[in-house]
């Protein structure tokens, strides 16, 4: 038995009216458990087991599954889920961190970059906080991009830049057997590098244009497909709301 | 399954399919069905084999319904300018329940899970949008008060009110006969949000 901090990333119903939780708790990294009756709308794991909701829970270890038997909320995190946008996005952040990150292994870093985003999100900056996730969460998972210099010959890149999957800058002489490469203006670089070595207060005071932005997404977006068995659920529904038009109607 | 009779045996494997039940419930209803009468049993049968072959989709809301239009959509006396979108038809079940709803219904059949893969393309809202005429005055939006049904309430209300239609969402609130004490934030922070004037 433990008590321990943690951040919903998601719940699958379980049975009538049991829920399998997953968190990500400050002192045992992942943890899937269950919640007994967390469906019941008078029950007391209702609120404090709705996904993204920060809390304090007490958590029985068992042989396969642990379970999840008291909680009280930290932080609701309710306005992420009264955002579709907000929304989206932190499923995309809960599904990254669910499908990257095995049970057992606690990280605080993971844990309070978790934390610093959800605010971050809350706070309406989503394209930003997406990417500064992800860049730093490359970092704490031990893939982080190299920056500095090319990653085929180390030469500091001194024309165009250019990232790689592989997870760096590429100079534009190595550029041809790296490919595919993505194209980066020296200010994307520059935001990038900011990114992963400054500290949080200062990274959350950053205004990017939205052209690096836009640049870092793709680099990003290629970096983590690259990495992963197979393509994330949740940018399906990104791409949707991105493309939204009202259909018309045919009475 | 070796310890009963190869009937028998057969029943119990058919039970324990059913959501809820396990072995010991299935061995006890099995034998429940043993011991009742030759009439009782085949009424049982053809209870199943009935609810198969007659129960379909109602093709206006997506209720299930063994007439289409099913008895909501046919019956003339209810308001035809509210439609109240659920997820499921147990849903509908429930709010005909409170006497209180005498709109129509739409049946989505699930709510927008990007996590688990389902996305608004796997659910009735074509259908819902096909429904919309100038008759309409009110969509009432009875999704899950979750993540997800809060997701496809938001999706509705960004695809349906452009379009020039009141688009409402069921309120959260206090439960009936509760104790404030043991509510849980959220819910009293949104009963707050939600009060109203006495």
């Amino acid at each position: 038995m433990y008590r321990t901090e943690g951040i919903v990333l998601r719940t699958r119903n379980l049975g009538e009216a049991d829920k399998i939780v997953t968190l990500y708790t400050k002192t045992n990294g992942k943890v899937v458990a269950v919640a007994r009756g967390a469906r019941r709308i008078r029950n007391r794991l209702l609120g404090p087991t709705q996904v993204f909701t920060q809390g304090r829970y007490l958590i029985f270890t068992g042989k396969t599954l642990d379970t999840l038997s008291q909680g009280e909320i930290v932080n609701s995190f309710q306005d992420l889920r009264e955002d579709l946008d907000k929304m989206a996005a932190t499923m995309y952040l809960s599904e990254l961190v669910d499908v990257l990150i095995e049970p057992g292994e606690a990280s605080l870093e993971i844990y309070s970059l978790l934390l610093n985003t959800l605010k971050m999100l809350s706070q309406k900056q989503i394209n930003y906080a997406l990417r500064v996730f992800e860049l730093r969460f490359a970092k704490h998972l031990g893939y982080e991009p190299q920056l500095n210099n090319c990653i085929n010959c180390n030469n500091f890149p001194e024309k165009a830049i250019y990232f790689s999957r592989q997870g760096g800058v590429v100079c534009d002489q190595c550029r041809s057997q790296l490919l595919p490469v993505q194209t980066i203006s020296r200010g994307t670089w520059e935001l990038a590098k900011r990114i992963l070595a400054w500290d949080w207060s200062r990274i959350s005071i950053l205004h990017p244009s939205e052209q690096s932005l836009s640049e870092l997404e793709a680099c990003m977006r290629a970096f983590y497909d690259y990495r992963l068995d197979k393509p994330l659920q949740s940018l399906d529904f990104i791409h949707t709301l991105k493309e939204f038009s009202p259909p018309e109607v045919k009475n | 399954m070796s310890h009963y009779a190869k009937p028998l045996a057969r029943l119990v494997e058919e039970l324990v399919k059913l959501p809820g039940i396990g072995p010991k419930t299935a061995q006890r209803l099995a034998f429940h069905i043993v011991g009742s009468s030759q009439e009782s049993a085949r009424s049982l049968a053809a209870a199943i084999v009935d609810v198969k072959e007659k129960i379909g989709y109602c093709s206006q809301c997506f209720n299930l319904t063994d007439v289409d239009p099913c008895w909501v959509c046919g019956d003339d006396s209810r308001d035809k300018t509210i439609i109240c979108v659920v997820e499921e038809p147990t849903d509908i079940i429930a709010l005909e329940r409170t006497k209180e709803f005498k709109g129509h219904y739409h049946v989505l059949h699930g709510a927008i899970s990007p996590l688990e893969g389902v996305g608004p393309g796997d659910l009735r809202i074509k259908e819902l949008l096909l429904r919309l005429n100038e008759d309409i005055q009110e969509i009432i939006v009875a999704t899950d008060p979750d993540v997800e049904g809060e997701a496809t309430a938001m999706y509705l209300a960004r695809l349906i009110k452009p379009l020039g239609y009141k688009v409402t969402r069921m309120a959260h609130g206090m439960p009936v006969g509760g104790d404030l004490e043991y509510v849980d934030e959220v819910t009293l922070s949104k009963a707050l949000e939600w009060r109203r004037e006495l």
